[in-house]
């Protein structure tokens, strides 16, 4: 028992010494929306490009803005690193409830806790896997990024769901500035109480029934040594001065941020990307590479002489050379590789419609189009496309990229391109479209 | 006024009982999507992913800088606590954008599929962008300290 009330006053004496201006319910409400709006940001977007990729029969997308994947993905990455800042600071300002006594109330209270910590984990590991897939730093996972991510999407937003109903009565306390703080800038306490155990009598309880003074011992002389300088507290002006610094602190990560890294994904901001693991402009004919010829393992079977494409449409079918589409009318179409890592890089290519391809086999407007590269180990490698991108003017088998004849890693002898999806859906070194 | 109240709480009683549907709904779907889509075989993969998050953070990292607080507390009365702000600020975005981009140096050194990933020098940025933290924190302190004296002279004045 004396055990459990020495713990019980070394939790008391951390959360005691850990007190900050910046840790306040009403700075968890202020720093929690806006991480709350970023998670929502993120499993939008995510949710999105996952449908996108993996469509239910019934589903329709739209294919304007030609840019609305190249947004809805830049948005999810640049999103996910605004995380960062607001979760670290989120974390912080209610740090001191990780050492709260009694560590357990009752069965209620192990269930919020073990929540709680399942929240904070699948967060935490959710961006910063998210990060690292960024950089392709795939050997650090020790299972599937992809599904991962996408199950720990819902277990992070579901959690959220249940924080936001459990915290309401203080989100609702402290969402406005002047029902937070008095004028002199103390908190106004109402009926939430930032300190659980204020009620329970804590340290003068604890001395009477442990019988040990609170500056008894190792731990009792350094948190006595902490508390000799304690945290400056309203009405104290610096207390007010930490507290912004702390806001400034965390706008500032999240501007830096943003500004050294979303030039990967908005065209506006490259000059200043410095840091992102992708930039404009770099690789053959200016554009990025996600996977090369010699990585899918393609490269003799799409420089063979008598490569063709062959289009389908059950019984009827026609095989085109590669001379034979460079005779087809030819489009220009400006897009976006937009992908799925977030990067995007806008180009000209030139070739054929799709569409086209397909009424030479009798394709009706309401067709989708199975595309098949010569591409053998990836799940990419057999996608579909839904008719309403079968059916858009600027979706091109191309030919051409930014005015000279396709490079081998971009999919030389033709690719996919189409407006608004994934980078991992313009299929490159096509081998066969069929109709269904 | 107490009727208002007792409005309010049952709005928000209701709004409580949807967030929790939605919360339990989604939670479920994100575990069976972790049963039917993860493979077993990754689960202690997973597992180790959540608990070392937990721990690294909470364990380590928080408590870092729970030190560096207090430290930073003890040297509150020797320098203006203004300037102290401004620094620990920097501090605080100067750590997170570094721990964000060692990866990418790592896994740059490692190497990568192709020149296009990752094809910046990462690590010369990376002290380029400290150094105008550096700069910009040196200038916010001065404007900061100059500030302050001309906040003290006019009040002296006065």
């Amino acid at each position: 028992m004396n055990l459990t009330w020495r713990l019980q006053r070394l939790l008391h004496q951390f959360r005691h010494a850990l007190q900050t201006p910046s840790r306040t319910p009403r700075m968890a409400v202020v720093v929690g929306r806006l991480l709350a709006a970023a998670f929502l940001v993120c499993f939008a977007t995510g949710i999105y490009s996952h449908l996108l990729q993996d469509p239910a029969p019934w589903m329709a997308f739209p294919t304007r803005p030609s840019w609305l994947y190249q947004v809805s993905q830049g948005a999810h990455i640049t999103a996910g690193i605004i995380c960062f800042p607001l979760l670290f600071a989120k974390l912080y300002a209610v740090f001191p409830q990780l050492f709260q006594t009694p560590p357990v109330r009752s069965f209620g209270h192990v269930v919020e806790r073990a929540s709680i910590a399942l929240f904070v984990a699948a967060s935490l590991v959710q961006i910063t896997i998210g990060l690292l897939n960024t950089y392709q730093f795939y050997s650090l996972f020790p299972f599937s990024f992809r599904h991962v991510h996408f199950a720990l999407s819902f277990v992070v937003i579901g959690s959220l769901a249940i924080h936001i109903a459990v915290k309401l009565p203080i989100i609702a306390r402290y969402w406005r500035a002047r029902d937070a703080y008095l004028d002199d800038g103390t908190l106004r306490e109402g009926e939430s109480a930032s300190d659980p155990d204020v009620a329970f009598g804590t340290p003068d309880e604890l001395q009477r029934r442990t019988g040990i003074r609170p500056d008894a011992g190792v731990t009792g002389r350094i948190f006595a040594w902490i508390d000799e300088k304690p945290t400056p507290e309203p009405p104290d002006r610096r207390a007010k001065v930490s507290r912004r610094g702390f806001l400034a602190a965390v706008g500032a990560a999240a501007g830096v941020l943003v500004a050294f890294t979303a030039g990967q994904s908005f065209r506006i901001l490259d000059p200043l990307n410095l840091l992102a693991p992708r930039k404009n402009n770099t690789g053959p004919q200016s554009v990025p590479v996600n996977r090369t010829a010699q990585a899918a393992g393609v490269e003799e079977a799409a420089t063979a002489p008598d490569w063709t494409l062959t289009v389908s449409n059950g019984e009827r079918s026609r095989s085109f050379s590669y001379d034979e589409l460079a005779m087809l009318p030819q489009y220009d179409a400006w897009l976006p590789i937009a992908c799925v890592e977030g990067w995007s890089q806008y180009a000209w290519w030139r070739g054929p419609r799709l569409r086209d391809l397909v009424d030479a086999v009798g394709a009706t407007a309401e067709a989708g189009v199975r595309i098949t590269s010569l591409q053998q180990h990836s799940i990419y490698a057999v996608t579909e496309m839904q008719p309403e991108f079968v059916r858009d003017e600027l979706t091109l088998v191309a030919l051409e990229l930014n005015g000279e004849t396709l490079d081998l890693d971009h999919g030389y002898p033709a690719r996919i391109i189409a407006p608004a999806r994934p980078g991992v859906l313009q299929t490159k070194w096509l081998s066969r479209l069929e109709v269904i | 006024m107490a009727a208002e109240r007792v409005v309010v709480s049952e709005r928000m009683a209701i709004w409580r009982a949807v967030l929790v549907g939605v919360g339990v709904l989604l939670l479920a779907t994100g575990v069976g999507a972790f049963l039917t889509e993860v493979r077993p075989g990754d689960y202690p993969g997973v597992a180790a992913w959540l608990l070392g998050a937990l721990v690294l953070h909470d364990g380590v990292a928080a408590m870092v800088l729970f030190a560096a607080t207090v430290i930073v507390r003890r040297i509150d009365d020797r320098v203006p606590f203004v300037v102290l702000a401004i620094a620990q600020a920097a501090a605080v975005v100067a750590v997170i954008v570094t721990v964000l981009v060692v990866p990418e140096i790592v896994k740059q050194a490692i190497g990568t599929a192709n020149p296009t990933i990752l094809p910046l020098d990462y690590l010369g940025n990376l002290l380029l962008v400290l150094a105008g933290i550096l700069a910009a924190t040196a200038a916010a302190i001065v404007v900061a300290l100059l500030l302050r004296r001309r906040g003290s002279r006019s009040r002296g004045t006065s």
